[in-house]
């Protein structure tokens, strides 16, 4: 039968290179095996040419046909459940490797233990610095403190060096000494006197009739009666304005052969009176020295 | 068809529910996904090649997913999971490739 219908093809269409040559395969070799062994050929390389052009097309052909028709097999179930769990377990993976965390999340316990050593570096490194700022801080606002301070102490001590020097008013707790000279028989040796006492008894600023009194305060008497001090004559009465301890100054003017005395021996009147507090208001102009200069610089 | 199905499902639903993983499969599970793909891939060939079985299919994702796990597992308790971890990567890389390989023959033949 297939023998008949290959030499009728073969016939039919001898134009075709294969089939002619295997037309012309038989011609060459001797009849009548021939005939058997074309067939056998013919059966072979028939289904072998078959074969190869169905395998080629198959791997298209397969894959549209197991895609299109959708059968419900076993084995699509199958293949169905597995494929589910693996784009279940695929979506999951994906979407927690893509969380906030996930650097973290997906990292192995080493890993995890380096980036918590690199923290815990940083920190301290962190640490440190913020010490050491912290410090640089306190020093400065302890710096700052100590100027503020110095600078405070100097302008208290100006102050108390004001008032002795007399460039400053001063007030406070004292006495008024005031002396009237009658006669016209005290002398300046007795308010010198009178100046040493209270100097000694502890007076911190005084003034003589709206002179001050300081260290290099030189007292002379005038031609004409009365007194000069620093050169400005004063007349009597003779008004001591003293800041001091009143409960030591008194006493150091009434003493027995003391200021108090020797005046009323000399016929002037005396008056010693405790105030509690003393305006010294005049003053003397600082002087720069001409040649001395401050040391502590 | 419907083995396709499974997997644009399985996809959706792990989106959409996106469960969170227990700390003990963890490590294993982008591994395990790995492997799988790489017996799908293996399945895609055998179909196109026409020698494709779902008993085998089956038995090889599976083992294969739980070979991968089971590498890791060891490689984490012998302190070189992360080694193993890419090697198993690697290898399954390659396998895959040569599956695409084949599977781009039948399809493009070329």
């Amino acid at each position: 039968m297939s023998d008949n219908d290959k030499s009728d093809a073969s016939g039919k269409h001898p134009e075709t290179g294969e089939k002619r040559l295997r037309e012309e395969l038989p011609e060459e070799v001797a009849a009548t095996p021939a005939q058997a062994s074309e067939a056998q050929a013919l059966d072979a390389g028939a289904p072998v040419a078959g074969e190869e052009t169905e395998r080629s097309l198959t791997g298209r052909q397969r894959l549209g046909k197991g895609l299109w028709p959708p059968r419900v097999t076993r084995a699509q179930l199958i293949v169905a459940l597995l494929l589910f769990g693996l784009g279940f377990g695929l979506a999951v993976q994906v979407a927690s490797t893509s969380d906030n965390d996930g650097a973290l999340r997906g990292a192995r316990q080493e890993d995890l233990v380096r980036i918590l050593d690199e923290l815990d570096d940083r920190t301290q490194r962190l640490e440190d610095e913020k010490q050491g700022l912290e410090d640089q801080r306190t020093e400065l606002e302890n710096s700052s403190d100590q100027a503020e301070e110095a600078r405070k102490q100097t302008v208290e001590k100006e102050r108390q060096l004001g008032i002795l020097a007399g460039t400053v008013a001063a007030q406070g707790p004292g006495i008024t000494l005031t002396i009237k000279d009658t006669k016209g028989t005290v002398e300046a040796d007795m308010l010198l006197d009178a100046i040493q006492e209270l100097r000694a008894a502890g007076a911190e600023a005084i003034q003589v009739n709206g002179v001050r009194v300081v260290a290099g305060t030189f007292l002379a008497d005038e031609d004409g009666g009365g007194v000069s001090v620093d050169g400005n004559k004063i007349d009597t009465p003779y008004r001591f304005k003293v800041i001091g301890k009143p409960q030591d100054l008194e006493p150091a003017l009434n003493i027995p052969g003391g200021v108090v005395q020797t005046l009323e021996k000399e016929q002037a009147t005396v008056t010693v009176e405790r105030a509690d507090k003393i305006i010294v208001d005049a003053l003397r102009a600082a002087k720069q020295p001409d040649y001395a200069r401050s040391s502590s610089q | 068809m419907i083995a396709v199905l499974g997997l644009v499902v399985g996809v959706v639903a792990g989106l959409l529910v996106r469960p969170e993983v227990p700390a003990v499969v963890e490590p294993y599970l982008p591994i395990a996904v790995v492997a799988a793909l790489d017996a799908v891939f293996g399945g895609l060939r055998a179909m196109l090649d026409g020698i494709f079985d779902d008993k085998v299919f089956v038995v090889s994702f599976l083992s294969n997913v739980v070979v991968a796990a089971l590498i890791v597992f060891l490689g984490d308790k012998l302190g070189v999971g992360a080694q193993l971890s890419t090697g198993v990567v690697v290898v399954l890389g390659i396998r895959i490739f040569s599956n695409a390989a084949a599977i781009r023959r039948h399809v493009f033949r070329a």
